[in-house]
């Protein structure tokens, strides 16, 4: 079999971190090779030096047997090398065609302006040649994830690419989007492409691969053919030591309202973002919030922990009227919030961990006394196992799951009442989500209750006792997690109602597409 | 915010980011090398001129050309002329004195993530207020060491008071109409310079010339321990270091000062926390207004002795100080000396060697380019979020917030 990608004895090293430690791999021509890994495992370093992005200290790359040397990504685009990054690079105003063709447009006879209808035919017959079906016309802000990942895979098409790397591409889609991306795979690998497949997701890497590599702490732990591997094995491999997948929520008995929300507004401009949420959360609850990003969650949490203004409608909490109050004023009363961004909002990266701890009650601070708490942080790194060279190294300096615990550690260490964590466990590695799992069921146990808003399905179910799905702005329903199915949640979340579901229905897909549309871009 | 940064080559974006990511050690390390540098490329600068100018002894002649100028002499000069005497001791920390004060004052901004290019404009506000209560004030109050206690601390609360309000104004404009800060005070740079000179003239001028009464004598401070010619007070100079200190301990410990380094940092963190970022934002330009026109002050009664519209640009120097020192209020202090080291060298070498003046500025600018360029463009690449500890600029921050 030819290998169409080999690296050998890659080794990278950033300011004391070994990212990856003399990996080699093969990737057979016109497989879809997947690698996979925890965060912090290496995996996109090693993608970015493929793609020239970062320069290897040593080792070797060769492309068909040949050994290359990328100064730049676009010494790796010229060997047929595309890089689709889970971040999409394309310009919102523009259409569909111009995005594909930006900065290698064809050119009209006199050389000079862009040749359009020549740039329109290259793209339809492209997007014909694997399937796609994307009008070439279409602006790319009015048109769904999905379709914009398709439209990035043709960019990269466009510019001759037989090997694809995509950095975890499913992170942002819809179940339905998932499963019809690898569908496009598969049109690929039927036109000759090679594909590598960067994920965290065991389901998805049993799914689509011919072979898989598990990288682990940037070494290349394995790499087997997917016949040999099963869900436990590639755990096992990726962790370590053997994962306890599932959770033990033990049933608890609920007390009083703790929180209520009665027909919340939030709207920007003109646009409505949250639209009459009815919410109530008791103590010793924990309420989910299922849906795609970008349906109002981010702002009907904001709104709750006092972030955001609400347009109408109130929030009380724990028996006070707080629609109007800020961040200080709720923190202080008990409303602690884990934001879903750590690394912009959650934590300062150039502040230590003494710092950070005092995040969100500096005010509390007299003038005079050391804006820190080593203390608390000591207490936190104890309790909370985060792993760090010590209370006066920077939040940078660790790694995201780390980071997080930091984070958790703090908002529960100041005792409070309602913890509203958003996407807590997002990106993270397996025991570090167990851990924090573990934490705010924790917090349940306490008759203290936990508003959990999630874009994971199996998180939201383990850890609520009920779940309300949004959907534009609306929660559409409150569903019971022991009975519901997860293609039914995905039904909520894609905004039909299950009465409305018959087996074949494809009823409501158009509208699913608009979902998500902004999710990306905050 | 996917696709951070501006057009830039890989390549370029990679160095900004790495000089981001460098370790306070690196980035010391850097500087000294910066330094050493610029006088290699200073010592080649004053042979080649050296080799087209026209002098009665040439240092060295050689293949038939004649070099005017000794790139080791000249740096000697320049060493001396700082700090060979007690006089030039005094003239190099009366600068410093200046320096510290313009640069902890552009700091703290800095430190906020606000490229506040304001502080000549409070420099020469400050200067103008304190001027004219000493103008005001000095027949009225008595002629002797308590008058001029009186007066001298009145002057310099005047100056500050005026400062932090012409420093307040960018900022409400900053936090509340969102008008971008460089743009502000650039502009305000300019009517101050244009309001000082317009009052002077018409208000406060005494004799033909086009400058405010003297202070009187017993209201300016001592030159105790260095000459008086030097006109350079200790009494100022203890007081100025106490206040880059206090501006430190200010950072460290406070909730103000944790919320000017938070918004700085991490906007969005800031906001997260709780913080008005509006409040800070005029907070933090009213305490660097404060300092910048305590510089005006300082300036009318330990430098000048009466207040003129031309004036030098010390506020903009601080920008340079501040800089170099990467905002730390600490670090303003050795980065100040540095300045006022070479500052009053470079005089010196026009009255000694004959070395010309636009020769000695070139020289001194040459040294200044090359020390603060590597902090300079750290700065940047923080501001275009490259590298891996970027932070959002302030800009952005108060766009998001008047969105909502």
């Amino acid at each position: 079999m030819s290998h169409s990608v080999e690296l050998t004895d890659i080794r990278k090293t950033f300011p004391g971190v070994v990212a990856n430690d003399d990996v080699s791999l093969s990737v057979g021509d016109g497989d879809i090779h997947v690698i996979l890994g925890e965060n912090g495992a290496g995996k996109s370093t090693l993608m970015n030096v493929l793609y020239g992005l970062y320069q290897p200290d040593s080792g070797t790359i060769r492309i068909n047997g040949e050994e290359k040397r990328f100064d730049s990504p676009q010494d790796a685009i010229d060997e047929g090398i595309g890089m689709i990054h889970q971040h999409f690079k394309l310009v919102g105003p523009m259409t569909v065609t111009e995005n594909i063709v930006l900065g290698s447009e064809p050119t009209d006879s006199f050389g000079i302006g862009v040749d359009m209808k020549t740039a329109r035919r290259e793209v339809r017959e492209i997007s014909e040649r694997y399937g796609f079906d994307i009008d070439p016309d279409a602006v790319v802000e009015d048109v769904s994830v999905g379709v914009r990942q398709r439209v990035e895979i043709l960019k990269a098409l466009y510019r001759g690419a037989d090997i694809l790397i995509l950095d975890e591409p499913t992170a942002v889609l819809t179940p339905d989007e998932i499963e019809s991306l690898f569908e496009v795979f598969e049109e690929l690998i039927d036109q000759g492409k090679t594909i590598i497949f960067i994920t965290h997701k065991l389901d998805e890497a049993m799914t689509v691969a011919d072979d898989i590599t598990v990288l682990r702490e940037g070494r290349n732990v394995t790499t087997l053919p997917v016949e040999e591997a099963t869900n436990n094995h590639l755990a096992e491999l990726m962790v370590g030591d053997e994962v306890l997948l599932e959770l033990n929520r033990e049933p608890h008995p609920k007390g009083d309202v703790l929180l209520t929300v009665d027909d919340l507004q939030v709207a920007n401009d003109d646009t409505t973002l949250v639209e009459g949420v009815d919410l109530t959360v008791r103590e010793g609850e924990t309420l989910g919030i299922a849906g795609v990003d970008g349906n109002g969650q981010s702002e009907l949490s904001d709104a709750i922990a006092g972030l955001l203004d609400a347009d109408g409608g109130s929030v009380t909490f724990d028996g006070e009227d707080v629609t109007d109050w800020d961040r200080k004023r709720l923190n202080d009363a008990g409303l602690a919030y884990i934001p879903p961004d750590r690394q912009e909002q959650g934590l300062v990266m150039n502040f230590d961990h003494g710092e950070n701890v005092i995040l969100g009650e500096q005010h509390t601070f007299p003038i005079g006394r050391r804006m820190r708490d080593d203390e608390l942080a000591e207490k936190i790194i104890e309790e909370y196992d985060v792993r760090t060279s010590g209370t006066g190294a920077p939040a940078k300096s660790l790694s995201g799951g780390n980071q997080q615990k930091l984070l958790v550690g703090r908002e529960l260490e100041r005792d409070p009442k309602l913890v509203i964590a958003s996407n807590p466990t997002r990106g993270l590695d397996v025991g570090s989500i167990e851990f924090i799992h573990e934490q705010l069921l924790s917090v349940r146990r306490d008759d203290r209750a936990v508003l959990l808003i999630s874009s994971k399905l199996d998180e939201l179910q383990q850890l609520s006792d009920r779940i309300a799905v949004m959907y534009e702005g609306e929660i559409i329903d409150t569903v019971d997690p022991e009975t519901v199915t997860e293609r039914e949640l995905g039904l909520l979340m894609a905004g039909q109602e299950l009465t409305d579901v018959s087996p074949n229905s494809d009823r409501g897909e158009g509208t699913s597409q608009t979902a998500g549309i902004d999710g990306e871009s905050e | 915010m996917s696709d951070a940064g501006p057009k830039l080559p890989d390549r370029a974006k990679r160095i900004l980011g790495r000089l981001v990511d460098a370790s306070a050690r690196e980035r010391i390390l850097i500087s000294f090398a910066s330094l050493a540098l610029a006088l290699v490329v200073g010592a080649i600068l004053l042979l080649a001129s050296g080799a087209f100018a026209t002098c009665g002894s040439p240092f060295l002649v050689f293949g038939g050309i004649e070099f005017c100028y000794n790139p080791i002499e000249v740096y000697r000069v320049m060493l001396n002329g700082a700090i060979g005497s007690p006089y030039s001791i005094g003239l190099t920390l009366r600068e410093t004195t200046l320096l510290i004060l313009a640069g902890v004052a552009v700091a703290v901004t800095f430190q906020a993530g606000i490229f506040n290019i304001g502080t000549q404009g409070q420099f020469v506000v400050g200067g103008l207020a304190g001027a004219a209560l000493v103008q005001y004030t000095a027949d009225i109050l008595p002629a002797n060491a308590v008058g001029g206690i009186l007066l001298f601390v009145l002057g310099l609360a005047a100056a500050g008071v005026a400062g932090a309000l012409y420093g307040a104004l960018p900022g409400v404009l900053l936090a509340y109409y969102d008008a971008n800060e460089v743009i502000t005070t650039i502009m305000l740079n300019f009517i101050a310079t244009a309001v000082a000179f317009t009052t002077v003239r018409s208000f406060l001028r005494e004799g033909a010339a086009v400058q405010t009464a003297l202070v009187p004598d017993y209201a300016v401070p001592p030159s105790i321990v260095f000459p008086e010619a030097s006109s350079f007070s200790v009494l100022i100079f203890i007081p100025t270091l106490l206040i880059a200190f206090g501006a430190h301990y200010m950072l460290k410990n406070s909730p103000l000062g944790y919320n000017i380094r938070l918004s700085g940092e991490q906007p969005a963190a800031a906001k997260y926390s709780g913080v008005d970022a509006k409040r800070v934002i005029v907070r933090t330009f009213t305490l660097s207004g404060l300092i910048g026109g305590l510089t005006g002050g300082v300036f009318v009664f330990m430098v000048l002795g009466y207040w003129q519209p031309s004036v030098p640009q010390v506020g903009f120097d601080g920008i340079t100080v501040s800089v170099l020192a990467a905002n730390n209020p600490l670090g303003v202090i050795p980065a100040a000396a540095l300045f006022g080291v070479i500052k009053s060298g470079a005089i010196a070498l026009d009255l000694q060697l004959g070395v010309p003046r636009q020769l000695a500025g070139v020289l001194r600018g040459i040294i200044i380019l090359f020390v603060a360029m590597p902090e300079f463009m750290r700065m940047i690449g923080r501001k275009f979020g490259l590298g891996e500890t970027s932070a959002t600029p302030a800009q952005e921050r108060v766009t998001e917030e008047n969105d909502d």
